[in-house]
């Protein structure tokens, strides 16, 4: 990537960040979301106990564990959505033909919003998570070492996001698609319930997964903060960032064909 | 019969908000919200007659579309009386839309994604046709519409004026007393313009029914009215015939295609708006020049391959006219 | 207006409604297949729940399998029968109402019956296997588990009515009217023994989550007549408020009073 090219994507960014700054009720709605389902889930959780009983974490760290991993699913933008709609609309042939390509664009105006996603949720979950579980959990250096394994996970997110948006060249529906791969994310992710608690056969094949790598890595650093674990977590995002933006190249390849043929 | 629509007085004025801006402005308008009166309507009176045909004119924000929804029940008026046969729309609001149909040309009622016949299998139910009736009525109007090839396409593939044509038969079915028309050309071509219009006209006639037009378009109401109710700033600007309203249209833009390249044509009251080779677009002033004297001009000069004579827009008849107001014109009344 | 033509007449159109639903073929299958799938994939994490945890506040896997049963056939019903309270707020500030107001047919009907939304009957399939599993749909449970689903769908559609109205009052409301629906049908879907009894009291009455979620379920794995007439007087209640709230909407509607409606 040329510097030109580096300085525009942060321009989009930029202006997406603002966007999204700007659109008070949508973000305030959304923290609040957050904070609904960790009371939810306190509740819950100091209910049962925890999974203290059979030797793991108690209440509190399983509220900061839910606290990392809904930190990550809801700062997700919603990116298939307007990759979508250009799909459909045909307006997408008129973007390839601008001089800067168009899931770059896409991909940009994500990054920007993702970043106001996850600054905004992520000093509400700390404040709500902290009042909720009555504290931070017993050590609390895992949650920095979460921080930056949510942004890995978040950019994973993303370029997935984008895949299903283009994923529309050939489907119909992408949405439903997407409702899905959410679903996915959140069983196989251990959204809720920490992987070691799953049977064997689905814990590991959850493991096989990039969800587990996106919430399980980084949510499980709130109850064992170790760096190995971090790093290994790390490398398996970094992995799959590699796969998700082969599979974004390849679809916007074979998408441009589509058009190609269709004649847009 | 007493009349259609009978309006004494009608005021209508708005309260807007007006707050500080951001969410704080928001939570103190809450408190104590400082509001302005905007009046739409004021001191508008007029009565249409059953089976009477009337253009409803005036420029954006005249109040016409605020008079029509307070007509057809929408809105409540802040002062004055308003009578549709003989009942209080906004008191008898089921009463009246019985009785009355009902096209904005900017919102269908027509179910997009299903043919236009089960649109109007559901109005039977809407206006608790009795089924014989309603079969009577649906076919008798496909016919003189002509959209019976129509009625089995969903309604998203017909062109605009077919689908205009399918919203008009809907808002007919139940034989309305009173019908209201809102720009119902709008966005259509020039034949199905005119289809439309003169569809309307007959329909209208062999109903009986009184039709209340509100159109940015002169043609619509030279071709469909009979009467022209112009407002101005929410008051009765002039009430007459349309054919005496032609004496405010003093100039016609008319556009030749010319088989010669370049034409000059020495009248009085022209005026070139745009010379390009093989066409002329020239503004003529009829009261100085006729139409008919530009064309015979032309044709003297050269043959032409096309021609188009175009009304001013509605918003400078309705300049002339209150330019003749202020002028204290005999034509205006109070 | 008469009680039978109005039955009549909101017969047709939930008959006209279905028939523009399912004229789109592929789209209907498509949205009301994934949605089966994805809430028996959401179900799974509650099966695992339950492997390792025996109980949730006198709640089980039996119990978790009936109120996520009961509130997606709930949702599904209300989405396929009343659809339009989903884009309620939109239609409001848009004056989409007009239309509705100048037929004669009560406009709140009307207007929520004029769209039906596909996903709605993949919940309902979902609702009928967890159900079904759940052992709820046996001859001798089936007329009490319908009266339970529909009064928690009346419910939905009430509160979905009453959070929308909000646009006859306020503007710019976005997609605020959606996220409140949705904060509702998250504290019904999970279970609701864990609340201490001053969040309770919430959930029976501003958040009605009670009424949606566990109510139905209490009478349905321990029927009494107390906890029926409860939860079927609190429908009754709620689609009062609707119909009430959306009749003052409407007057201040009629009064043109709402900004942005100036023309």
């Amino acid at each position: 990537m040329t510097r030109p090219a580096l300085a525009t994507y942060a321009r989009i960014a930029a202006s997406s960040a603002r966007q999204s700054i700007a659109q008070r009720t949508t973000l305030v709605g959304r923290c609040a979301l957050y904070v609904l389902i960790l009371v939810v889930f306190s509740r819950i959780w100091q209910t049962v106990g925890g999974d203290a009983a059979a030797g793991g974490p108690g209440a509190k760290e399983m509220l900061w564990y839910l606290a990392v991993t809904e930190w990550i699913v809801i700062a997700l933008p919603l990116t298939h959505l307007a990759i979508e709609a250009d799909v459909r609309s045909g307006d997408i042939a008129y973007h390839l033909a601008r001089p800067v390509p168009y899931v770059g664009v896409r991909l940009a105006e994500a990054a920007g919003d993702l970043s106001v996603r996850l600054v905004s949720l992520g000093v509400t979950g700390v404040v709500a998570a902290w009042f909720l579980a009555g504290g931070l959990p017993d050590d609390p250096r895992g949650l920095v070492l979460a921080l930056p394994l949510g942004v890995l996970a978040g950019a994973v997110g993303v370029l997935f996001h984008a895949a299903i948006g283009l994923s529309s060249f050939w489907l119909q529906d992408a949405g439903s698609v997407y409702f899905v791969w959410q679903k996915l994310m959140f069983v196989l992710g251990g959204m809720i319930l920490p992987l070691a608690v799953y049977p064997a056969w689905l814990r590991a094949a959850a493991e096989w997964t990039p969800f587990a790598a996106m919430l399980s890595g980084p949510g499980r650093l709130a109850f064992a903060p170790d760096v190995g674990v971090a790093a290994t977590s790390a490398a398996l995002l970094v992995l799959w960032l590699a796969v998700a933006a082969a599979i974004v190249v390849f679809f916007n390849r074979r998408g441009a064909r589509v058009l190609d043929v269709n004649g847009g | 019969m007493g009349p259609a629509v009978r309006v004494a007085g009608l005021r209508k004025s708005f309260r807007v908000r007006e707050r500080a801006p951001g969410l704080l402005g928001a939570f103190r308008s809450l408190l104590s919200a400082t509001t302005r009166e905007v009046v739409a309507v004021d001191a508008l009176s007029f009565q249409i007659a059953a089976g009477e045909r009337v253009a409803f004119i005036g420029p954006n924000g005249a109040g016409k579309s605020t008079t029509l929804k307070v007509l057809s029940g929408i809105l409540h008026p802040t002062a004055g009386d308003v009578e549709v046969l003989g009942l209080v729309p906004w008191r008898d609001r089921r009463e009246v839309a019985l009785r009355i149909g009902t096209v904005f040309g900017q919102r269908s009622q027509l179910w997009s994604h299903l043919p236009a016949g089960d649109t109007f299998d559901l109005l039977a139910y809407v206006y608790d046709q009795d089924p014989a009736t309603h079969r009577r009525r649906r076919a008798e109007l496909a016919d003189v519409f002509g959209i019976g090839p129509l009625l089995t396409k969903p309604v998203r593939q017909l062109s605009l004026g077919e689908r205009m044509r399918c919203e008009l038969v809907a808002s007919l079915l139940h034989a309305p007393r009173v019908l209201f028309l809102d720009e119902p050309t709008i966005g259509l071509d020039v034949s199905a313009k005119a289809a439309i219009r003169d569809l309307v006209r007959r329909r209208a006639d062999e109903d009986g029914c009184a039709v209340i037009l509100t159109s940015h378009d002169t043609g619509d109401m030279e071709r469909v009215c009979d009467r022209a109710i112009v407002i101005h700033r929410g008051r009765l600007l002039l009430d007459e015939p349309v054919h005496s309203l032609r004496r405010f249209i003093r100039r016609k833009v008319v556009t030749l295609a010319t088989a010669e390249p370049d034409v000059v044509l020495d009248l009085p009251g022209l005026t070139i708006v745009e010379r390009a080779p093989h066409r002329t677009v020239i503004e003529v002033d009829v009261t100085v020049t006729p139409v008919e004297a530009v064309v015979h001009a032309a044709l003297a000069v050269t043959r032409l391959n096309d021609l188009s004579v175009e009304d001013p827009p509605m918003e400078e008849i309705v300049a002339a006219i209150y330019a003749s107001a202020d002028a204290g014109g005999a034509a205006v009344k109070p | 207006m008469s009680a039978r033509t109005t039955v009549r007449f909101a017969i047709a159109l939930l008959g006209t409604n279905l028939r523009a639903t399912f004229a789109l073929r592929g789209a209907f299958w498509l949205q009301a297949g994934f949605m089966f799938v994805n809430d028996v994939i959401f179900f799974t994490t509650w099966w695992i729940f339950f492997r390792r945890w025996d109980e949730i506040g006198g709640w089980r896997l039996q119990e978790m399998t009936i109120l996520y049963g009961v509130v997606a056939g709930a949702y599904g019903t209300a989405n396929v029968l009343w659809g339009g309270v989903r884009d309620l707020s939109r239609v409001i500030a848009d004056g989409g109402l007009d239309t509705f107001l100048t037929q004669p047919k009560d406009p709140l009907l009307h207007v929520m019956g004029s769209k039906s939304i596909a996903s709605g009957w993949g919940d309902v399939v979902a609702a009928a296997f967890l159900l079904g599993v759940a052992g709820c749909l046996a001859p001798s449970m089936l007329p009490l588990t319908i009266f339970v689903v529909a009064c928690s769908a009346i419910v939905i559609a009430a509160t979905g009515v009453l959070i929308h109205s909000s646009a006859f009052w306020a503007d710019d409301l976005d997609t605020l009217p959606r996220q409140v629906s949705e904060f509702v049908l998250i504290f019904s879907s999970y279970p609701q023994t864990v609340y201490g009894p001053w969040l309770r009291l919430v959930l029976f009455t501003v958040i009605p989550a009670g009424f949606i979620g566990y109510l139905p379920v209490e009478v349905l794995r321990a029927f009494s007549w107390r906890d029926a007439a409860f939860l079927g007087g609190g429908a009754a209640l709620y689609a009062t408020a609707a119909v009430v709230v959306f009749r003052a909407g409407m007057r201040r509607y009629a009064s043109g009073n709402r900004t942005g409606l100036m023309a």
